[in-house]
């Protein structure tokens, strides 16, 4: 008994150059794309665990690794997608958050979009201390960018980065709620990638 | 040269795509080898009228075999407009004996005992289908061969599909093909789309259904493919549920595109707090309009991917499940309201 729970009390610990990715997205189209480009990722060995939305179910539980990152997938083009979210976060340990969870949010640049909508999530991701990125999910090389910029952020997570920590990440990438005079137009530009440039 | 004849010609001309003009003639034939090759050199719409028209005169083709080259270009390319399903009830004795020869005899003089002015054409189409072209004239008139009715039946079956039917014509047909195949009654089947073999495939229930089952089919086995061992699903077996219930709701392959699906709300107002339109008589009224362009499709993947509560509704299963894209829902019908505001999400 007690040699099984600290079989269990080991899997919970980090493994040897690996880090462990949570994608969490309503509809399930996004995260399959960017799951099967982040695992071709050769520097650092990358397990993808898939959802549609939190609590995750108790039976996997054993199996499940430590997760270094929580990525939530917001189709800003549907409310169902952002309730979902909202609703998901309420599962995570407010302890959790910093510097292990990011948004990221597709069809920003969509006409039928109400800008209410983004100002929400940006506001939710202001108020949570956590970045927000825009990607593109249509085009190959939307993916690409979004895998990119996804494996920066997990790395630092994951530990794997010298002199790097999550919480120190998270101080310089979390999303800043824009004035409200700003015109329309100009809150569309990314958030991440204003601040901080991320090559490690 | 007949007024009415050259009008049909450009119309058939106009209509019928170049490219597939050549196979069309081809079909008829009534061109000889050398017209059609003439015919294929011409690239404008308005050359190829003025030399059909001139090969009519030489090969002394009627109106009647023009409206021939209109229903082989109409069997061909058969999703041209609304086609409406009807359903003929309460067969009689002898109705699934009606053979092809019988039914054409029949429907003729039948449809001329009510009308005089109209020209009926037969044909038999290789899966069945026995395609009825309706030019309608009135007493004064001759057929007007610009506006025909295209009727398709399936022969010992009770189903019939229409096009382009005028509501003033519609008890004629009725009657005339309710006597000719020996039912009793023609009603409504509430079906329409744009796609005559969908709606066809819906109806006769032509297309790959999946029967409610505790144990999962070596189908769905099969079906899934290697992923990347890095890649893990957290909620793979809800979601194998769900896609379970939505392939029970509306079949297992490629669906029958339908265009829309209409429910027609009739029912009592309730709310305590509103007292003037609860004690209103008249019934509240409300239409719901589901389109897409390829409605059960669109469904299915609502259900599949949990945007639409699963087990779905019986207002949206019953799409496939009755053949019916017409629903009107009255206090006694099948679903309550609650259920109609779920299905909007």
């Amino acid at each position: 008994m007690s040699d099984a729970r600290s079989e269990k009390k080991r899997d919970k610990l980090p493994g040897l150059n690996t880090a462990n990715i949570l994608l969490v997205e309503s509809e399930e189209q996004f995260q399959k794309s960017l799951a099967d480009a982040l695992v071709e990722e050769t520097a650092v060995t990358v397990y993808v665990r898939l959802a549609k939305s939190l609590p995750l179910p108790k039976e996997n539980e054993e199996s499940r690794p430590r997760i270094d990152l929580v990525v939530f997938i917001i189709n800003l083009t549907s409310e169902l997608s952002f309730q979902s979210a909202e609703a998901s976060l309420k599962y995570l340990d407010p302890g959790y958050l910093l510097g292990k969870v990011c948004f990221m949010v597709t069809n920003a640049r969509n006409v039928s979009v109400p800008t209410k909508r983004l100002d929400a999530v940006r506001k939710l991701a202001a108020a949570l201390h956590c970045p927000l990125l825009f990607a593109e999910d249509q085009t190959s090389d939307g993916v690409t960018n979004a895998t990119k910029r996804l494996l920066s952020i997990l790395k630092v997570s994951a530990g794997l980065v010298p002199m790097a920590t999550a919480l120190y990440l998270s101080s310089l990438t979390s999303c800043t709620v824009p004035p409200r005079h700003r015109p329309a137009k100009l809150r569309l530009a990314p958030v991440f990638s204003g601040g901080v440039s991320l090559n490690f | 040269m007949d007024e009415s004849k050259k009008r049909l010609v450009q119309r058939l001309i106009r209509r019928i795509p170049t490219k597939m003009l050549k196979t069309t003639l081809e079909k008829w034939g009534h061109l000889t080898g050398e017209q059609l090759r003439a015919m294929d050199s011409i690239q404008s719409k308005w050359a190829l009228t003025e030399s059909l028209l001139a090969i009519c005169e030489e090969n002394e083709l009627a109106v009647k075999h023009l409206t021939e080259l209109e229903m082989i270009y109409m069997i061909d390319n058969p999703d041209q407009g609304m086609w409406y399903a009807f359903q003929l009830t309460d067969p009689g004795d002898d109705a699934q004996s009606v053979d092809l020869m019988q039914f054409k005899e029949q429907f003729k003089s039948h449809l001329r005992e009510i009308v005089r002015q109209v020209s009926v054409k037969i044909k038999k189409h290789t899966d069945e289908a026995v395609w009825i072209r309706i030019a309608w004239g009135d007493t004064y008139s001759r057929p007007d061969h610009l506006k025909p009715t295209y009727v398709v039946h399936y022969l010992q079956t009770p189903y019939v599909f229409v096009t382009r039917l005028n509501s003033k014509q519609k008890p004629i047909l009725f009657q005339a093909m309710v006597l000719s195949t020996r039912y009793q009654y023609f009603k409504d089947a509430n079906l329409s789309g744009r796609n005559l073999t969908a709606i066809r495939d819906l109806l006769m229930r032509k297309y790959q259904q999946v029967f409610p089952t505790k144990y999962p089919s070596p189908l769905t086995e099969r079906k899934q493919t290697v992923t990347n061992p890095h890649v893990e699903r957290e909620q793979a077996k809800p979601a194998a549920n769900r896609l379970q219930m939505a392939c029970e709701a509306f079949g297992g392959g490629t669906l029958p595109q339908l265009q829309s699906a209409v429910y027609k709300l009739e029912t009592k107002f309730r709310d305590h707090t509103n007292t003037l339109m609860t004690e209103r008589e008249e019934p509240f009224r409300c239409v719901v309009k589901f389109s897409s362009t390829n409605l059960l499709e669109s469904l299915k993947n609502c259900a599949s991917s949990g945007i639409a509560s699963t087990p779905v509704t019986p207002l949206l299963s019953s799409i496939p499940l009755k053949g019916k894209n017409y629903f009107v829902i009255t206090d006694n019908g099948p679903g309550p309201s609650s259920q109609r505001r779920q299905t909007q999400n």
